[in-house]
């Protein structure tokens, strides 16, 4: 019997012993050459992460899209932002997951990997600098590390020039030099500093046809989600406003939506366009910005390309609203507007065209005829909101910021009751009353009930808006 | 104390020798000089008692030398005792009085040796033998806290169709709740209150020794619906070969268990035949099933969702052995078509389970079981599956924006608008195709070694091997049907499988010894357990219609999970016995386990416990005719549970993105994380009056949880990916647990029989260590979630609390309200018993009072104009729908109930000898869930299960949305012993 539990005892042992961990360990990781290749990579996934995160969110809190459906934010469309939602904390989530991903490549990875290339090492700093811009346009503030003081938008951008000086040094792509120099022309215009953006967004002005994309893959469940509400999910998620229904949906598949994943742009030519008539248009240099805008349109825009897409399945039957317009109707942009044509797509007569990167209605005739500061503010404001359309801006246009969340506050000592209210201006409509419109099925017209390009240039004084001006 | 009824055939003729006679056809054997004794044992009611324990002793003497077990004709037989001499005979079997024969004297072998012994049915069981918790078998008297333990016969009646269900109402303290209708729902199972914010309340189950995966809730992939329906490991569990099944509900009658225990433990003891001439069992159960229509909103749902059901189960069990050695084997094929329209809930389930025992030789002897289940059940969408679920469609009014879009209202529709319904929906359940497939094999192997009078050593060593399989089929004709939209290009298969390989060694060691008044029992043991949980999912996308292979799909995708547990443990028991009447009970644990922080090593389960049986003191002695007996009980124990593993460690997530390998934070690791430690201390009466007419039990507990883990989720500013678990919380639960039985009739012909438990609970989350609140269950925090909050009962229901003016109309909403607890502060059991001669009549059921639900479905219907659902005008008139998830608060109901789970008759015909070859024959009829009292509008029980805290993650149900009810069962039954 002796002989039976010794026996036992040791099968015990042997067998307890061999527990096999099928997981990398953070050690082993490190140990093993190329670590920044993939850490690299992995940026670019949590970058597609937190842009999709960012970007249905964003439209939905803007007059962009309405949510249509039961899944994602109900409140985002009020405009609401509690501190206490999960949507805001997932935002966050996502922002800082890529800030402390990429200062750990700057930190641990790159130091350890000398076979790291220019183009990963650039990545990495990139991805550091974009989390600060991300940081300072979508929140109140936000701390840039664990349980940390929460910094100021300001203080976000200080620490994004910083880190794009850095990625600048070490990128050699020049398209993505171009970017990364838009982007600094972007931060600029954030902190209203007309010189530096002016500066930077003539420089990367010489760019035609840049285009920084974010990329998905649909067979590594990385799916682009605004893709997913716009078109993929059966019902459609999201409605765009009806004014704004020619650009939808940017992002489209032939059927196959797992190896047919659309990219997001996060900076593109038109950018550096926009912010230059901008400053031009504040500093009363409308000629200037006539020009500038024209050449947006002729040069860049008009020049995007577009895809044929047979759209008839679109039913906008989400459900909460069951009106949107399927036929070509006309629109009028609020009760004062007059009718207008080609707004609202006739979905069920055969392809429409699904503009990919940018797009707009509006026209060098309108440009020309905008006489005032005003009228080009608001020239440029829609053209901001029709070419970064479906993109994930329209939200800090609109001068609204996120709080910090309550799961960050509840942690973080550092977070006031400052930090945990929202920022929505006075001048933006509740109730959801940015995507409302009426629809006169008889007449065929829709009637906008808010032009929100409209009600920013009335409220043009007001701090969370036009940083130039104010 | 003795009931005898030694009619010896011989010597004079009785009604019961001849009775015996003729039934049974006794023969005395005999050699030379040896006479053999035969008899038979029966209960009072008259039944046949298989697998009694009947030892001999030369009259006087101490020294057993023989010891048989009677067979399932309650028949027994001695062989080589000699004639001319004295003997005394002892009867011994679980739930009966032990019963004597003294002095018997051997009639040479040419008479008669036939014994007729009646056993008495115990209420009262201090003496009863058992073994979960104890290592070895030991008297219930000798431990300080309560084993329930259930035999088999008790369970034979009812039709259930998993073992869970089968004991709701039979555990006194403990509430079982399905939370669906569904085969294979999580079942929501607690005794003593949520001890765990992060592991599922259900106990650990062991069958004959080796533990069994238990997993309730939704596996890691796929393996049922996050928010819809399990795949419970539970609705598999072998159970017709049960012989008994003990049940310790936690604290120090769990510390053996040591970090896996907190909740408890059932274990089940399978038949391993008996001696005798073999018996066959054969069993018919025959019946209907209807759909519980009770709850439903619309009268029309159930027309539109339902239809009648068929049940069937074959059982045919073999028992039979010699002197030293037994078998039993069963085989059951059960088929239920369900309730649901297109037979997609349709369950068949076949299983074979064989149980052996042997007497290798004089000092060692031989136990094994093996069981094999094969259930397979259809599926239908339940719950948050999102796009098209039936419930949802018709009781959540999501019917006006589904298909074609129609009038919510169900029961407002003209019967030209309902028959296109009627169309619609058929349609989309037809196309339904979703088939979940289990195959289970089971296995204990048990030594018995006595190498020494009055010690045993036994080893323990088994396996559970359980594979799942999940298959999903959504055809674009479905697709195109359920979206209104047509496909070509959506149609998917998704499967995933889950394997799960559950290895379990147990050695221990009890020695017994008596020093004067003083005797002692004294257990060492050590367990170890192993369990591999290998998962794969793999899916592909635009599949043709038709094809149900991933290997057609256009696009396939694979994904892989892999869980290793391994724990080992050493435990000694002391427990020492004071006149056989005061016992202390002292216990320690030792565990080991990879997935502790570096920071922690073994960890240590104490316990110590008391248990004075003071009916037995002298000065009680006067009384014994009022006070049959009584005991005073107090203990102390710990018992763990297990972190998930390798939590501890801080590890790099690796995935493909873009072709590349790619890497970014995994789990963000604590060195110091350790098991959960539920501390309880409890103390309790036990007592039994007019000669256990009326028996009583009450106790109460304390439970504290120490270091419990919370999932945290990561701060936002640390950038981390993932949650991790940190022994941070403390949650504490206390209760009174009261049970009663009492006989107030027993005659030879009728006994009268009722029960009761009451159990009161106070659960809350004394601190949570600072942690920002997370959720078990729900939606997003805005909308809707139970939660573990400090200063809040486990898993209550958190949302927005609305006002309302005096017009009615919305006039503020606080966000993330105390809605209500989810967990009852009041539940038990109840059942009644009536036996007229061969007839009997049984039900039981079951009550809780004091928690709430929400009714999720009632909150779509406002949402979507099916009802006003109680929501003032004003606020519709002005605002129509919009602000509907801003009242949550008007949603919520008390979910206080009592459900009677089963009425049955039984109709014992024993007197058969006129049809050859049966012996005899019982007949039953048995109606499953007749009746539900329920304060809420929907089923208090039918709630989404959740799985917030993944993989086995704690759950405390609380939402009722698009669940199915479990169906009424109207069966009758035919079993026939040869």
């Amino acid at each position: 019997m002796k002989r039976y539990i010794i026996a036992g005892l040791l099968g015990v042992s042997v067998l307890s012993s061999c527990v096999k961990n099928p997981n990398l360990t953070e050690e082993a990781y490190l140990s093993k050459p190329d670590a920044a290749k993939s850490w690299a990579q992995g940026l670019r996934r949590q970058l597609a992460l937190t842009m999709n995160g960012i970007v249905v969110n964003v439209e939905i809190a803007s007059d962009n899209y309405f949510n249509n459906y039961t899944q994602y934010s109900k409140v985002f469309d009020v405009p609401q932002m509690d501190y206490t939602d999960v949507d805001v904390n997932n935002i966050q989530l996502l922002v800082q997951r890529l800030r402390a991903a990429a200062e750990y490549g700057m930190n641990t990875i790159l130091p350890g990997d000398a076979s790291a290339t220019a183009t990963d090492r650039a990545l990495i700093i990139f991805s550091r600098a974009y989390a600060h811009i991300l940081s300072g346009e979508l929140f109140v503030a936000l701390p840039a590390s664990t349980n940390g003081v929460a910094l100021t938008p300001q203080e976000h951008y200080a620490k994004a020039l910083e880190f794009l000086d850095e990625a600048l040094a070490v990128e050699t792509d020049a398209v993505k030099k171009t970017a990364y120099t838009v982007l600094k022309a972007r931060v600029y215009y954030n902190l209203g500093d007309a010189a530096n953006a002016e500066k930077f967004a003539l420089e990367a002005a010489a760019s035609k046809d840049m285009l920084f994309n974010v990329a998905f893959d649909g067979q590594n469940a990385v799916s682009n989600e605004m893709q997913t509400a716009v078109f993929t999910s059966l019902p459609n998620r999201l409605a765009p406003l009806p004014r704004l229904d020619f650009l939808d949906p940017k992002y489209s598949d032939n059927g196959v939506p797992a190896t047919e994943q659309r990219p997001v742009a996060i900076v593109k030519a038109e950018e550096a366009r926009l912010i230059l008539a901008e400053v031009q248009v504040s500093a009363s240099r409308l000629a200037e910005a006539r020009t500038t805008l024209k050449n947006l349109l002729s040069e860049v825009v008009n020049a995007r390309p577009y895809t044929l897409l047979d759209d008839s399945r679109e039913t906008r039957n989400g459900g909460n609203r069951n009106d949107y317009p399927l036929v070509a109707v006309q629109v009028k942009f609020d009760a004062a507007d007059s009718l207008r044509s080609n707004y609202v797509i006739n979905r069920k007569g055969g392809t429409m065209r699904s503009y990919t990167v940018s797009a707009t209605r509006v026209t060098a005739a309108e440009i020309d005829a905008a006489a005032t500061q005003d009228a080009l503010l608001y020239l440029v404001y829609r053209l901001r909101q029709e070419i970064f359309f479906a993109e994930g801006r329209r939200m800090t246009d609109l001068g609204i910021k996120m709080p910090v969340s309550q799961t960050e506050q509840l942690n973080n000592r550092n977070i006031t009751d400052a930090h945990i209210k929202p920022q929505i201006p006075a001048f933006i409509p509740v109730n959801r009353g940015m995507d409302d419109f009426t629809y006169d099925k008889t007449a065929g017209v829709v009637t906008i009930t808010y032009d929100m390009n409209k009600v920013m240039v009335q409220n043009k004084s007001a701090k969370e808006i036009f940083p130039f001006i104010n | 104390m003795m009931l005898v009824m030694k009619q010896v055939f011989a010597g004079r003729t009785t009604r019961w020798g001849w009775c015996l006679l003729l039934l049974l056809g006794l023969q005395v054997q005999a050699h030379a000089q040896d006479a053999a004794v035969t008899g038979s044992v029966i209960s009072e009611k008259g039944d046949f008692l298989q697998g009694v324990n009947v030892q001999a002793r030369k009259a006087g003497s101490a020294a057993v030398i023989a010891s048989v077990v009677t067979d399932e004709k309650g028949l027994f037989m001695i062989k080589q005792l000699a004639a001319g001499t004295k003997y005394d005979f002892t009867f011994s079997s679980v739930g009966y009085e032990n019963n004597f024969y003294r002095n018997y004297l051997v009639k040479p072998a040419a008479q008669k040796n036939s014994l007729l012994i009646k056993l008495k049915e115990k209420n009262n069981q201090l003496d009863e033998v058992v073994v979960t918790g104890q290592g070895i078998g030991i008297s219930k008297r000798r431990i300080a806290t309560n084993v329930t333990s259930i035999k088999g016969t008790e369970l034979e009646q009812l039709p259930s169709g998993r073992l869970d269900q089968l004991l709701q109402s039979k555990l006194p303290n403990a509430q079982i709740r399905l939370t669906g209708g569904q085969a294979g729902a999580t079942s929501i199972i607690r005794a003593r209150g949520v001890t765990s914010a992060f592991v599922n309340s259900t106990p650990i189950i062991y069958i004959d020794g080796v533990r069994l995966d238990n997993l309730n809730t939704v596996a890691a992939l796929g393996g049922g619906s996050a928010q819809g329906s399990a795949i419970s490991s539970i609705a598999d569990i072998p159970m017709d070969n049960i012989e008994t099944i003990e049940y310790i509900n936690g604290g120090a009658a769990t510390t053996l268990y040591g970090s896996d225990a907190a909740n408890g433990v059932i274990q089940i003891i399978t038949k391993k035949g008996s001696g005798g001439k073999t018996a066959v069992t054969a069993e018919v159960q025959l019946g209907a099933e209807r759909s519980t229509n009770d709850f439903l909103h619309f009268k029309r749902t159930a027309d539109l969702l339902f239809q009648n059901g068929l049940f069937q189960k074959y059982h045919v069990a073999v028992n039979g052995g010699k002197d030293k050695s037994g078998f039993s084997f069963s085989m059951n094929y059960m088929n239920s078509s369900g309730v649901q329209i297109y037979d997609q809930n349709n369950n068949r389930k076949i299983d074979f389970s064989s149980g052996y025992r042997a007497a290798l030789t004089d000092k060692l002897t031989y136990e094994n079981s093996f069981t094999y289940v094969n259930n397979k059940y259809k599926r239908n969408r339940n719950g948050n599956q999102g796009g098209y679920t039936g419930l949802w469609f018709a009781e959540s009014g999501s019917s006006s924006i589904t298909g074609p879009r129609f009038n919510p209202n169900l029961d407002s529709l003209s019967d030209a608008d309902f028959a296109k319904m009627k169309d619609y929906v058929n349609e989309a359940e037809r196309l339904q195709d979703n088939q979940i497939t289990v195959n289970r094999f089971t296995t204990s192997q048990v030594f018995k070694y006595t190498p020494i009078k009055k010690m045993v050593i036994k080893a323990t060593g088994g396996i559970d091997y359980r594979v799942m399989r999940d298959m999903m089929v959504q055809t674009n004709q479905y697709l195109t049907h359920t979206t209104g939209t047509y496909t070509n290009n959506r149609g998917n298969i998704s499967n995933s499988e889950r394997k799960y390989m559950g290895l379990t060694f147990e050695l221990n060691g009890q020695y017994s010894w008596n020093i004067n008044d003083f005797s002692f029992v004294s257990t060492i043991g050590g367990q170890f357990f192993r369990n591999e949980d290998n998962q794969v999912a793999y899916s592909g996308t635009n599949v043709r219609d038709g094809s149900r292979l991933v290997s057609d799909a256009a696009v396939r995708t694979a994904n892989d999970y892999y869980l290793e547990v391994v724990n080992y443990g050493i435990y000694v028991l002391q427990n020492i016995g004071y006149k056989n009447r005061f016992f202390l009970d002292l216990g320690l644990r030792g565990d080991g386990n990879p997935a502790f922080g570096k920071n922690i090593g073994v960890q240590y389960y104490p316990k110590a416990g008391m248990s004075w049986v003071f009916s037995s003191e002298p000065w009680m002695e006067g009384i014994h005719n009022v006070v049959s007996s009584a005991r005073l009980r107090a203990s102390y124990g710990l018992a763990g549970n297990l972190p998930m593993a390798w939590a501890n460690q801080r590890t790099i997530k690796l995935d493909g993105f873009g072709g590349e390998q790619t890497a970014y934070f995994g789990q963000p690791g604590n060195n110091d994380l350790g098991p959960e430690k539920t501390q309880t201390a409890e103390g309790g009466i036990d007592l039994s009056f007019l000669k256990d007419r009326i028996t009583f039990s009450a106790g109460y507990y304390r439970a504290v949880t120490n270091r419990a883990l919370f999932s945290v989720p990561p701060t936002p500013s640390s950038g981390e990916m993932q949650n991790q678990q940190f022994n941070v919380g403390k949650i504490l639960n206390r209760g009174w647990e009261f049970h009663t039985t009492v006989v107030p009739v027993k005659t030879n012909d009728v006994t009268l029989s009722a029960n009761l438990s009451v159990n009161t609970l106070y659960n809350t989350v004394l601190s949570s260590g600072g942690v920002a609140p997370f959720n078990l269950n729900g939606f997003s925090a805005r909308t809707l979630q139970t939660v573990v909050q400090q200063g809040y009962s486990v898993g209550f229901l958190r949302g927005n609390y609305g006002t309302f003016d005096a017009n009615g109309v919305l006039s503020s909403t606080v966000a993330q309200s105390y809605l209500g607890t989810t967990i009852p502060d009041l539940f038990g059991s109840m059942g009644l018993n009536f036996r007229y001669r061969n007839l009997s009549l049984f039900a039981n059921a079951d009550y809780q009072k004091g928690a709430v639900a929400s009714d999720w479905d009632s909150q779509f219907r406002f949402n979507y104009g099916a009802g006003t659902e109680g929501i003032p005008q004003g606020e519709i008139d002005k605002n129509k729908r919009a602000n509907w998830l801003s009242f949550t608060n008007m949603f919520v109901h008390k979910t206080d109930f009592i459900k009677v789970r089963t009425i049955g008759v039984t109709w014992g015909l024993k007197k058969l000898s006129a049809i050859p070859g049966i012996q005899n024959m019982v007949i039953g009829f048995t109606v499953s869930n007749p009746f539900n009292f329920a304060a809420s509008p929907f089923d208090p029980e039918a709630t989404i299960s959740g799985s917030a805290q993944g993989q086995g993650g704690a759950t405390t149900g609380g939402i009722s949305y698009a669940t199915y009810s479990a169906p009424r069962q109207f069966v009758g039954s035919v079993r026939v012993n040869f």
